[in-house]
């Protein structure tokens, strides 16, 4: 299995599991329709993302990424696989957390940066190596990181195709916590908890709902839509109070 | 000239109108307050002589945000009026007091939440609608409403993404903690820090030094001119 599913707690645990480096077997790294079921199957709050080992990702293998590109047909089908994929993972109605060591290049960058929060170890490195074999990241992440990023950062740091550690990716805001090794998986699992439990389903899906409305809707609709979403959650509270919960 | 509510004092004074939350000590906004806020806001759009607004609160705190046992109050109430979407007496109260608290971002004239203390939920919410926040760095700021089963329902979330990006969002509204003032500047939702017994007096100098051809997008070059 290139990928575990792990659930604890309602938090829902995904490594990707290709060690040492954990390298991507093809863009959509994970079966979009399996993930799916799993969340729902499981009623998950939250998602942790890691790597098993040392690393987060180290993205694509050249050899399989030259190999598929021999078919043009299929190499647009499995790159837009992925782009769903990821797609899902951001706009998901529950937290997803990226906890990250070691290396996350190339598409395993795309995929912290399509998680919701991102934290790192000291350890951790950051790089989108693409531009040395004159390609370029292909699964969206010119665009996270032109969101996170000014433009001349996120530009520099495509097209240099250098190697960043995470001070520097603090810095230009690609990651959003930088945690002491060995302490990631807890601290991260931890927050995700506090962000979780004790908070019924329909209220996160409606917090992340609503952030996610603020790229979707002008801003006075996205906070019309929120005093819509607080009122039925009002009348929820009111219900529950009524039954004496 | 002086507006004297049951909840809300004003004071207008050489162009500087101070709003003053005022059901001490936690000021909590009861619907007595969303209702005479929104008629504050609707006279101080035809004050020609208003030139700034500093808003804070009477005595230690800011506010502990909206009264939620009285909003509850009404969650289940049907609307009279032409609401659509099964409308409810909240709903409407909510959707009135969202225009009252955009009339503070959509002025032209500064506006300014000089905070104290605690500045919770739906008070935290106002803040936001400022052109500017300063507070005391032992400011007690916080959107704990998911902590009650409850999102924050008047433009908070909007207005947090947009200032410390959706990631901080994110965890401070999913967690519902507060945090302190010093630590709302690190995630850029207040914009200075000042000795407690003196926010409210720093932001109307502030206020002063910058009423003459204020522009709001020009808020950066403002505050590196304070700095300096």
């Amino acid at each position: 299995m290139n990928i575990l599913f792990d659930v604890t707690d309602n938090i829902g645990i995904i490594k990707i599991n290709n060690p040492p480096g954990n390298f991507l077997v093809k863009p959509e790294f994970m079966p979009i329709d399996e993930l799916k079921n799993w969340i729902d199957a499981n009623h998950l709050k939250g998602i942790l993302v890691g790597g098993t080992g040392r690393h987060f990702s180290g993205g694509a293998k050249l050899d399989d990424l030259y190999a598929l590109a021999k078919d043009t047909g299929k190499m647009h089908e499995e790159m837009d696989r992925g782009k769903i994929l990821l797609n899902y993972i951001k706009t998901l109605n529950i937290p997803v957390i990226a906890a990250i060591q070691g290396s996350c290049f190339g598409g395993g960058l795309e995929i912290a940066l399509a998680c919701h929060i991102r934290i790192c170890s000291e350890n951790a490195l950051f790089a989108f190596p693409e531009i040395n074999q004159q390609l370029m990241p292909g699964l969206g992440g010119i665009g996270a990181m032109k969101e996170k990023s000014s433009f001349h950062e996120a530009m520099a740091f495509i097209l240099g195709g250098d190697m960043i550690n995470a001070e520097e990716a603090l810095c230009m805001k690609i990651v959003d916590q930088i945690v002491p090794y060995g302490e990631l998986f807890n601290h991260s699992f931890t927050l995700l908890k506090k962000m979780t439990s004790g908070r019924e389903l329909k209220v996160i899906h409606y917090v992340m709902k609503a952030l996610h409305n603020t790229n979707s809707l002008s801003k006075e609709d996205a906070m019309k839509e929120d005093t819509v979403m607080f009122c039925e959650l009002a009348k929820d509270v009111v219900e529950r109070r009524k039954k004496g919960e | 000239m002086q507006l004297i509510y049951n909840t809300i004092k004003f004071t207008l004074d050489d162009g500087i109108g101070h709003l003053v939350l005022s059901q001490p000590p936690s000021n909590a906004m009861t619907l007595e307050f969303f209702l005479e806020l929104g008629i504050l806001v609707g006279k101080m759009q035809e004050m020609q002589s208003l030139k700034a607004i500093i808003i804070s609160g009477e005595g230690r705190h800011f506010s502990s945000g909206a009264a939620l046992n009285e909003l509850l109050g009404l969650a289940d109430i049907p609307s009279k009026g032409e609401n659509q979407r099964n409308g409810t007496v909240l709903m409407d109260l909510l959707n009135r007091n969202l225009d009252a608290f955009l009339f503070f971002e959509q002025t032209e004239i500064p506006v300014i939440s000089a905070i104290r203390g605690a500045c919770l939920g739906s008070a935290f919410e106002l803040a936001i609608f400022s052109h500017f926040r300063f507070c005391s760095e032992d400011a007690v700021i916080g959107l704990p409403e998911t902590t009650f089963g409850l999102i924050p329902g008047i433009g908070g979330i909007s207005g947090v993404a947009a200032l410390a990006g959706k990631s901080i969002a994110m965890e401070l509204i999913l967690r519902g903690n507060t945090f302190t003032g010093l630590e709302a500047l690190k995630m850029n939702l207040v914009d200075g820090i000042f000795p407690k017994k003196q926010v409210v007096a720093s932001s109307i100098e502030f206020a002063r030094s910058i009423i003459r051809n204020y522009n709001k997008r020009k808020k950066n070059l403002y505050l590196q001119r304070m700095i300096k």
